[in-house]
């Protein structure tokens, strides 16, 4: 290239756009969305583990008081739907880590056990820590 | 904008470890505490006392501020990423900046309200 040619010009790209019927046209998008919209009930589920730890710092009475709060219907109602979106956060975490274990990048050969397994192993991980922190919580476990 | 770019390696980093903190952790939390307690299923396991102490120890203490700061930033960059899906890159700078300006407030209380316990 001689010295005296123009400077090339930077490429552009183009605009970025949604695909074709995003995003509730096709099943893959809708749990896509569905994927996204976990982290609104779980902030929300951080905020009302705030509140609580509010008023546990406010003492017996405000403790008391907020768990009967919650214990109203609408409450209750409200932490359980927190409670399914969260847990189909974690088990579709887990179900897609199991394509981690699988390596399939490369010359990587698959290990030697079926895709369900690798996908159980790590929900069934995540099942047991749950149920030693609920102990704790429960009082079973100091 | 640029800086919200430059520090990428640093959300992600908040994003993974939200991540995984949210499935070791917060199922069993939000069960324990906003369903299971309230309901008076966990027996004395969560009366005032014992949740104060375990609360209020420095490994309470250090636990909730993690959980609940990382799975903040988590949704966070979840959500901002969402936003951008939905309504293009117009919405990058309200995006960005909400949803982070969201996860720090939410930071910040979190351990004012723990260093208060």
């Amino acid at each position: 290239m001689s010295a005296h040619a123009p400077a090339a010009e930077k490429t552009r790209t183009a605009a970025a756009r949604p695909p074709s019927g995003f995003p509730f046209g096709f099943y893959r998008y809708r749990n896509y969305v569905l994927f996204a919209a976990t982290s609104v009930f779980m902030a929300l589920g951080c905020v009302g583990l705030l509140e609580g730890l509010h008023a546990l710092g406010q003492g017996p009475e405000a403790w008391n008081a907020w768990l009967a709060r919650m214990a109203r219907p609408f409450d209750l109602a409200l932490s359980l739907v927190v409670l399914a979106f969260t847990l189909y956060f974690a088990i579709r975490f887990g179900w897609v880590g199991r394509k981690i274990g699988a390596g399939r990048i490369g010359p990587v050969p698959r290990p030697p056990l079926p895709m369900p397994v690798l996908g159980v192993a790590p929900i069934g991980g995540f099942i047991t820590l749950w149920l030693i922190l609920l102990a704790i919580l429960g009082g079973l476990l100091p | 904008m640029k800086l919200i770019h430059k520090l990428e390696p640093l959300w992600w980093i908040l994003f993974g470890a939200g991540g995984f903190t949210a499935c070791f952790f917060l199922p069993a939390l939000l069960l324990g505490v906003l369903v299971l307690a309230p309901q008076g299923l966990l027996g004395d396991g969560l009366a005032y006392e014992r949740a104060h102490l375990l609360a209020s120890s420095p490994l309470g203490k250090t636990f909730l501020c993690a959980v609940i700061s990382l799975v903040l930033w988590h949704c966070a960059h979840h959500l901002r990423h969402f936003v951008l899906d939905l309504g293009g890159h117009g919405l990058e700078a309200v995006a960005a900046f909400g949803s982070y300006g969201l996860a720090l407030a939410g930071t910040i209380a979190t351990f004012a309200i723990v260093a208060a316990l």
